[in-house]
């Protein structure tokens, strides 16, 4: 059993959901549940040991030259979000497999579901931080995806953007802030960090740091000001309202400020910050939640309301207003989820959420009604309910924080006008829906739910009752451990009684309720004045859609103004923008430009290629008119380039230059035959000049930047490599070893973007057909023989041969010039050879233009290959090689690193195959030749 | 006596490869210039080719085979290039040299 296997259920099971509910509807419903149960029971053999007071930590290496590993940590603050996220989870699974209609797909409801509590177990569970940062934006994604699930819904897709953006941007504040305080603490182990917080509080970058994380907290967890996504993301599913709003989600911010609380908290700054954001959230959320009509959109700012609340306690910074915190955590989590499942229900089975239309469900729905009455009540902290007692801490903290303030009594005032308020929006909740006359027009007669659904509503709504009542016997033990684990001290000794003798929490609590009371019965005056005066003026969708289009105008006109579609402007602006920079740069650095580097003679071999070099250049910039011949000549350049590395000892790199250079002239003839054969006029003589000039001033550049570079004597980590390619790589390729061993994570990243590269072009090219012409410059028919015979047989009679040396470069590339980059280009020009000679019918018969399942296979091989290295106990990518025996063969290599090269080698063949033969795909479907035989005189 | 016999090839080799540069330089019309190369992919590479291969096999630890592998290459590439721009210039009804062959003895060609 191990955190990190719980995390990998989830994610895995969200697979398995998807692929399932090709079996049917439910069977997604029942596998979701079951991979929840699943996760649950791995974490529950832990609780008795956090219980006793057990910090679990467990360690993977990953990077650990830049601080990240993989790293989780379970203690009480984590182990009550596991629970609440996995448990609440579980109910809402149960309750959303009665709330989707038959047009809703199943399989990408739960598989998205779990994906996002994957995500979420993910943040609550991590100890490295910037971990924690990994699964924060997978949160972002997953809920994007959850609230968009309605993705015909246009409001749905709004919401779902806006949700995305803001917290998103918060995500990117917040890995600037992680990362800051990872330096400051000098590791990124949420266990330095926390035990560090005086020296990171008397850092200089302490309030850059500490903004820039409170504003990834304060936008995932709805904060003032950034308030404003939550309830456009009420456009979700009702299920994943009550997940995302209650347990997850939202609170995923108040956890972080919980979880970094010994590191942060306790300065002024962090009091002003977060009590000020806090208190705001606080009061806008409560007022705003009695103005809304829709069921939802209530719940939604009463939300914001709560979480300001247990924000505004974490500002407070005493040991026991953090408990309360943690204690109101617990308490919304279980009622707003039940409120959410019961608003849910209502608009199931009455067809409308509009509280001006829903009135008097009461006789439609007692069961219902019922247990969204109790759970109301819960919100509003009436007594003998969980709400109350944390509501009552929440006072009484307040009022005390207060005492020591100059205007002190701002605070408790403020606090208990936001509770009448609270109070208030909870009445009408019950009132408007279940009482207040007869429903108007509905668009269905209202009724009970099917008995499964509303089990989940039941179960939260009697913890409601069990914790409001027995507190010290349900909840006492979890708070305290939570509490811990905040705190990572002993909490504080805290009376979880319901009654304390009439306090000033007291007070304030009998003033909300009973003002609460008269604020609902003056509402429609109230309503009026929101709706003359307050709601035209404070549209906050309206001014983040003002700024979004401001931002998407301004980036078009940048984008406008730099690239206007012309290659020849773009590459002006680059090797202009080069050149400022390396000459100001230079100039700046003030050192020689020559270095002291005796100079090596100057041998006839080298002069004739360089030589060379500079006609064939000069040739292709004259004859850019005639595209065959600059074809040649470009060509040409390349293979000197391919004898100069010859020259200079890197068979490797001629090797790869001579396999590009074939592959790059197919691809310049594909599309070459889409360019215009007749040449448009010549460009204005200025703008030759121009680029005259610039052209002379670049070269210039690089030739003085290599005159630099290779004047000054030069140590670099190639000698490193040289010495250790043998010992440490097992082969004596260093080229080669560089690439699968030392650097082999850089080449995972190549092979990936090259693979990302090549589906890319595939999605622009896959149904395309472009006009291609049908005669020469001259007017010439193209020749009615497509494929020569003679062409066409020995083409295929090349091909295993071809195929041979690719094996042959390919399997001696450890130890000699070669390696999967290389054979994979030969196989694929050999494979591309096939198409050219035979035609795309007949090779398409033999071998699918489809390519995508081998760059699968590829990044699977290569990836699966860095991972082997784990089972094993060494880091990621670590190769390990042996010498084997066979008879007849003799004596061989194998090195893990061979088949990180087959990764290598089936991406490179892939994506080269893609490109080229969708490409010609694109040609061949346009390409008309003359009908008919010609004669030829 | 080895050393002279690779000598030997290679300057068979090398005159080859002259003599077809020379031919292509040289030479008056696309259909004749296309000879010059063909010989020295031909002979020219390949006596260079058995040369290579004796000198290998002499210095090295077995037979060299790599030259057997690019005279196959080469064999199967050369004819086929050859053939392919053969039939581009009559595609493109350029001009020969050579007289026009009289009607009836070619026939009716397609």
């Amino acid at each position: 059993m191990n955190l990190m296997s719980i995390i990998i259920t989830v994610f895995a099971g969200s697979l398995l959901t998807a692929w399932v509910s090709r079996f049917g509807r439910l069977q997604a419903a029942w596998v979701a549940g079951l991979i929840t149960l699943a996760a649950l029971a791995q974490l529950l053999p832990m609780v008795p040991s956090v219980f006793a007071g057990n910090t679990h930590i467990e360690h993977w290496a990953w990077f650990p030259s830049v601080g990240l590993d993989l790293s989780f940590r379970l203690d009480g603050l984590a182990m009550l979000f596991a629970l609440l996220i996995l448990g609440i989870g579980l109910l809402i699974v149960l309750y959303a497999r009665y709330y989707l209609s038959a047009r809703d797909c199943m399989g990408r409801f739960y598989s998205y579901l779990l994906m996002f509590m994957g995500a979420m177990l993910g943040i609550a569970l991590s100890e490295n931080v910037i971990q924690l940062l990994i699964f924060w934006e997978l949160t972002s994604l997953t809920s994007f995806l959850l609230i968009s699930y309605w993705q015909d819904r246009e409001e749905a897709r709004q919401g779902a953007r806006m949700a995305l953006a803001i917290t998103g941007a918060g995500g990117l504040a917040l890995l600037g802030g992680l990362i800051m305080l990872g330096q400051i603490a000098g590791s990124y182990e949420l266990s330095v960090i926390l035990n560090s917080g005086d020296q990171i509080r008397a850092h200089p970058l302490y309030v850059p740091m500490l903004v820039l994380v409170l504003l990834g907290a304060f936008t995932k967890s709805a904060q003032f000001p950034f308030h404003f996504w939550l309830p456009n993301a009420m456009a979700a599913p009702t299920p994943v309202s009550a997940y995302l709003h209650s347990a997850t989600m939202v609170k995923a911010g108040v956890f972080l400020l919980a979880r970094l609380f010994p590191a942060l908290s306790g300065t002024p700054e962090w009091s002003y910050l977060v009590g000020g954001a806090g208190l705001m959230t606080l009061l806008v959320g409560a007022v705003f939640a009695l103005f809304k009509h829709d069921l939802k959109g209530l719940l939604a700012y009463s939300t914001i309301s709560h979480l300001g609340l247990i924000t505004l306690l974490f500002a407070i910074g005493t040991p026991l207003a953090a408990v309360a915190g943690v204690f109101h955590i617990i308490n919304h989590a279980i009622f707003k989820a039940s409120l959410f499942m019961a608003a849910g229900i209502i608009d199931h089975e009455a067809g409308s959420r509009d509280m001006r239309k829903l009135n008097g469900l009461w006789k439609y729905m007692p069961h219902t009604a019922m247990l969204a009455m109790v759970a109301s009540a819960a919100m509003a902290g009436v007594p003998l309910l969980n709400g109350f007692l944390s509501k009552e801490m929440f006072f009484a903290e307040a009022a005390s924080a207060g005492s020591h303030l100059k205007l002190g009594w701002l605070l408790p005032a403020a606090v208990t006008i936001a509770g009448i308020f609270a109070v208030a929006y909870s009445v009408r909740f019950i009132h408007d829906v279940f009482y207040n006359g007869e429903p108007i027009d509905l668009p269905k007669t209202p009724h009970e739910p099917p008995r499964w659904m509303k089990l989940p509503v039941e179960l939260l709504v009697a913890l409601c009752l069990l914790v409001g009542i027995l507190p010290q016997a349900t909840v006492q033990p979890l708070l305290e451990i939570a509490s811990a684990g905040v705190l990572q001290t002993t909490p504080p000794d805290f009376d979880l009684a319901i009654w304390h003798g009439v306090n000033i929490a007291l007070i304030m609590s009998v003033v909300a309720l009973v003002g609460g009371g008269l604020v609902y019965a003056m509402r429609l005056p109230l309503f009026r004045l929101h709706d003359e005066h307050l709601a035209p003026r404070l549209q906050a969708k309206a001014v983040f859609d003002h700024i979004m289009s401001a931002l998407f105008r301004f980036a078009s006109a940048l984008t406008r103004a730099l690239d206007t579609g012309s290659l020849q402007r773009m590459l002006v602006l680059f090797f202009a923008g080069a050149l400022v920079l390396g000459v100001g740069g230079f100039l700046m650095g003030g050192g020689p430009l020559s270095g002291n580097r005796a100079m090596l003679p100057l041998d006839p071999l080298s002069l004739m290629a360089a030589l060379i070099l500079i006609f064939g250049t000069l040739a292709v910039v004259m004859s850019h008119r005639q595209r065959f011949t600059a074809l040649i000549l470009i060509g040409v350049v390349g293979l000197v380039v391919s004898l100069i590395f010859v020259k200079f000892s890197g068979p490797d790199l001629a090797l790869t230059q001579l396999s590009v250079e074939v592959v790059t002239i197919v691809l310049l003839l594909l599309a070459l035959y889409f360019l215009p054969q007749s040449h448009s006029a010549e460009s204005p003589r200025w703008r030759r000049a121009r680029d005259l000039v610039v052209a002379l001033l670049a070269g210039t550049g690089a030739a003085l930047l290599s005159w630099a570079v290779l004047s000054r004597p030069f140590t670099s980590i190639s000698d490193y490599f040289l010495a250790n390619s043998v010992p440490g790589g097992g082969g004596s390729n260093v080229v080669n070893v560089i690439l699968v061993d030392f650097r082999g994570f850089d080449t995972l990243g190549e092979i990936t973007v090259l693979a990302l590269a090549a589906l890319g072009i595939f999605a622009m090219l896959e149904r395309i057909y472009l006009p291609g012409p049908d005669a020469d410059a001259q007017g010439r028919p193209w020749n009615w023989d497509k494929h020569p015979a003679v062409m066409a047989s020995f083409a295929r009679l090349l091909l295993p041969l071809a195929l041979m040396v690719s094996v042959f470069i390919f399997l001696r590339g450890h130890n000699l010039p070669g390696g999967g980059f290389i054979a994979g280009l030969v196989t694929a020009v050999a494979l591309i050879m096939q198409y050219l000679a035979n035609g795309e019918e007949w090779t398409q018969d033999r071998l699918p233009a489809n390519t995508h399942p081998m760059l699968a296979m590829g990044l699977l091989i290569a990836t699966l290959t860095g991972l082997g290295s784990w089972l094993f106990g060494y880091p990621f990518l670590t190769s390990s090689f042996g010498h084997f025996h066979l008879p007849f063969i003799g004596e061989f290599e194998l090195a893990t690193a061979m088949a990180f090269d087959l990764g290598v080698y089936l991406v490179v063949v892939g994506s080269v195959l893609l490109i080229l033969i969708y490409l010609g795909l694109m040609h061949g479907a346009s390409h008309r030749p003359a009908s008919g035989k010609e004669d030829y005189r | 006596m080895l050393d002279i016999i690779i000598s030997i090839l290679i300057l068979i080799g090398a005159g080859f490869t002259f003599v077809g540069s020379l031919g292509l330089a040289r030479l008056k019309d696309f259909y004749t210039r296309l000879h010059g190369p063909t010989k020295a992919t031909t002979l020219g590479v390949g006596s260079l080719l058995i040369a290579s291969a004796l000198y290998f096999s002499h210095t090295g630890p077995g037979i060299s085979l790599h030259e057997v592998l690019i005279t196959l290459f080469l064999f199967i590439t050369a004819p086929v290039s050859a053939h392919l721009l053969a039939k581009a210039a009559l595609h493109l009804r350029l001009h020969s040299q050579a007289p026009v062959p009289e009607e009836d003895k070619v026939g009716n060609r397609d």
